[in-house]
């Protein structure tokens, strides 16, 4: 039975290289893939650098992109910055892909809707938006903060006594780094709730080590 | 054209040229998808610091540095300051690793502390000779001296940027020793200016 299987797709293979040009067929196959995968790389790696964030939609420009200009994450002694994409994309594969296919969302605003292309309507969303990106943060236990501060290797000397005490309650109480750490690259809202009021599913942080 | 066209007709008039061009597909994504997943595996602390127990001695000197370990817990890892980020130079940097198995596999070259202490000031001439030849871009990568804030700075450390820029230096001249031991013998800025 397996014999008459092995045979059965012998016999296929067989078929297909008797095609004259199967060769060139697979040839031409391998290169499609190289070619599609290099491509989907580059885009998602130009789409994911600061000059293409901050400057191809004048909505990010005008808005989020100057009131970044001049932060710690911007400017500070060292020069080890975090730009758009470290705090806004996220680092790991899957979670990648599922963020660049929401960008399509963006895409809808801008051409279709306007939804924020003035600098009133923005500031009139300012709350919503805030909100959208800090329950995102709150529900993976700021993720894309910890892609680059790693808890376990703070070093809780160097920091003022005051930051070590809030770390050490934040701990206690299982709070993530937005809850405290936010409106610190972009303006704050007014007049709303902060992140610590906004009530997220907290399950998935749970599973995790907070710090 | 005619005559082109009629020949990609007659390749797809082959008998299962669909499927040999989906298998094609398949070899071809699982090939690069390979190799993109082999640049990022080997790219990792886990790999650097654990795959042959030569880097082990570096990773734990690494330990504990400004790069492992501070107030804001951003860290440099392995390949931030010894791989490429660009991609041609990374590749590049890769095949080097085929160095690194012929003194593991081969020659034994650092397999034991001593061997490897005897060998540190010349490994560590290499990557000073390579990090001035490029103008540290692998520091750079991280730090953007266009971005450094000098109010934030200490006062020697501003003064110190200014003479090393008036004279052309580069951030390896200075910043060395600062995640391995340093080894006896000349510095950066001693090494001979024609390598620059």
């Amino acid at each position: 039975m397996r014999r008459k299987r092995s045979l059965k797709i012998l016999a296929m293979l067989r078929t297909w290289s008797a095609g004259k040009k199967s060769v060139v067929v697979l040839l031409t196959g391998i290169v499609a893939s190289m070619v599609i995968l290099g491509l989907t790389a580059t885009t998602i790696v130009y789409t994911s650098t600061e000059e293409f964030c901050s400057t191809t939609c004048h909505e990010m420009t005008t808005n989020v992109a100057m009131e970044y200009k001049g932060t710690v994450h911007d400017k500070n002694r060292t020069g080890v910055r975090a730009v758009c994409p470290d705090c806004h994309i996220p680092h790991s594969q899957i979670p990648l892909y599922i963020r660049k296919m929401g960008a399509v969302h963006d895409l809808w605003g801008h051409f279709v809707t306007h939804s924020i292309d003035t600098r009133e309507k923005f500031e009139a969303k300012r709350q919503e938006l805030a909100e959208r990106v800090w329950i995102y943060m709150k529900e993976n236990d700021s993720r894309e903060c910890r892609g680059c501060h790693n808890a376990a290797k703070m070093d809780p000397e160097k920091q003022s006594e005051k930051a070590q005490a809030r770390h050490a309650k934040a701990k206690k109480e299982r709070m993530t780094c937005i809850d405290c750490h936010f409106a610190i690259a972009h303006n704050e809202p007014q007049g709303g709730v902060g992140p610590q009021e906004l009530e997220v599913d907290k399950s998935l942080i749970s599973k995790g080590a907070i710090f | 054209m005619s005559k082109v066209l009629e020949k990609i007709r007659s390749w797809g008039a082959a008998p299962g040229a669909l499927g040999v061009l989906g298998v094609g597909l398949g070899v071809g994504l699982l090939f690069f998808g390979s190799i993109g997943a082999f640049m990022v595996h080997a790219n990792s602390e886990k790999f650097c610091a654990t795959a042959c127990h030569e880097m082990g001695y570096l990773a734990a000197e690494h330990k504990d540095s400004v790069h492992d370990s501070n107030r804001t817990g951003v860290r440099a890892a392995c390949n931030d300051c010894h791989v490429p980020h660009g991609y041609i130079p990374n590749y590049i940097a890769k095949l080097g690793l085929l160095n690194d198995w012929w003194g593991h596999y081969v020659t034994g070259s650092i397999d034991t502390k001593e061997k490897f202490e005897a060998k540190r000031y010349e490994l560590a001439k290499r990557v000073w000779v390579y990090m001035k030849e490029n103008d540290s871009r692998e520091c750079r990568h991280c730090h953007n001296s266009g971005k450094m804030d000098p109010e934030r700075q200490s006062e020697k450390a501003q003064a110190r940027h200014m003479k090393a820029k008036k004279e052309g230096l580069t951030c390896i001249d200075c910043h060395f020793g600062i995640a391995h031991k340093e080894p006896e013998g000349p510095g950066p800025q001693e090494l001979n200016e024609a390598s620059k």
